[in-house]
């Protein structure tokens, strides 16, 4: 959050918080018996596209979307290069991994209560909490 | 900001800056390392695509010449990087115990980066300022009998 906030690097924002999600989702899990953001990702899916994909593929899906794959894997059969909005997926990576830490560790950080402010105001937090009441449960996180 | 193209290079480049910024500042370890051995991953294959050998490989012909066995690149990369608890700390599965024990972790986080230094060095050379800068805190801050703190290619390490 410290490097993302002061926009020291987004590539390194990335790759931290893909790796800090890594941890989280194992421990959420493991040891708190609680649902990670993946899990509730493929219930979404499985409520919008009537089919629930397997574990493996969407979170390997989500960090292709993220460009937590890009900054973290190279096969000899990968293109030389990268396409992506370095800010956004440096933003979201992060948020996906708040979502889990939250769960695991409650809200007590000081800067990332900063980021979630910034969340609020970037995306008109009051109206999608507005929007929200009218997502059905199964369609909520747990 | 708006998609852009990034080169594989690009990418880990920012990477190790990062980690170099964050070790010389003496800010978070455990980044430190996560950056370096991602930033790594990504040299050691593109290394290997412009058919030079990588650092890993350098690592196992050391080890032949001292009598051991020639491990595989897989194998000598995997050991190295939990040695630097490079895996330990993005990954946790099911039965892993919650915590990692590290006897030194700024020697980890040092190594981490000295491991992928080199195969950037390969690719890229060695004219940035943020190398130069931390050549120089190489010189500054680390034992010169411990350590080819001169880049002397002819350096030989003390005997463990």
């Amino acid at each position: 959050m410290d490097i993302f906030l002061r926009g020291l690097s987004y590539h390194a924002v990335i790759t931290l918080a893909g790796a800090a999600s890594g941890l989280l989702d194992g421990m959420l899990r493991a040891q708190a018996g609680k649902e990670p953001f993946v899990d509730y990702a493929r219930r979404v899916c499985e409520q919008m596209a009537g089919k629930t994909p397997s574990r493996q593929s969407y979170y390997h899906h989500i960090e292709m979307m993220l460009g937590i794959s890009a900054h973290k894997h190279l096969a000899e059969t990968d293109t030389e290069t990268v396409e992506m909005d370095l800010y956004e997926s440096a933003e979201k990576a992060l948020t996906r991994a708040i979502l889990d830490y939250i769960k695991l560790n409650g809200r007590g950080e000081p800067l990332m209560n900063v980021f979630l402010r910034l969340l609020w105001a970037k995306y008109d937090g009051a109206h999608l909490v507005a929007e929200y009441e009218n997502v059905p449960k199964q369609m909520r996180p747990r | 900001m708006t998609t852009q193209t990034y080169t594989r290079l690009q990418i880990a480049a920012d990477q190790l800056r990062a980690a170099i910024g964050l070790f010389v500042a003496r800010n978070d370890r455990f980044s430190v390392i996560t950056l370096a051995g991602a930033a790594d991953v990504i040299l050691s294959r593109l290394v290997l695509n412009t058919g030079q050998s990588n650092f890993t490989d350098s690592i196992i012909e050391m080890e032949v010449e001292k009598g051991g066995p020639r491990q595989t690149r897989a194998v000598a990369g995997t050991a190295v990087n939990d040695m630097l608890l490079i895996n330990a700390i993005k990954h946790f599965d099911q039965g892993d115990s919650g915590t990692v024990e590290v006897d030194d972790l700024d020697e980890c986080a040092l190594a981490a980066i000295l491991k992928a230094l080199p195969n950037y060095v390969a690719l890229a050379g060695q004219n940035e300022d943020w190398i130069t800068a931390f050549y120089y805190w190489i010189r500054q801050n680390l034992d010169p009998k411990k350590y080819n703190v001169n880049l002397d290619p002819n350096w030989v390490a003390p005997a463990a």
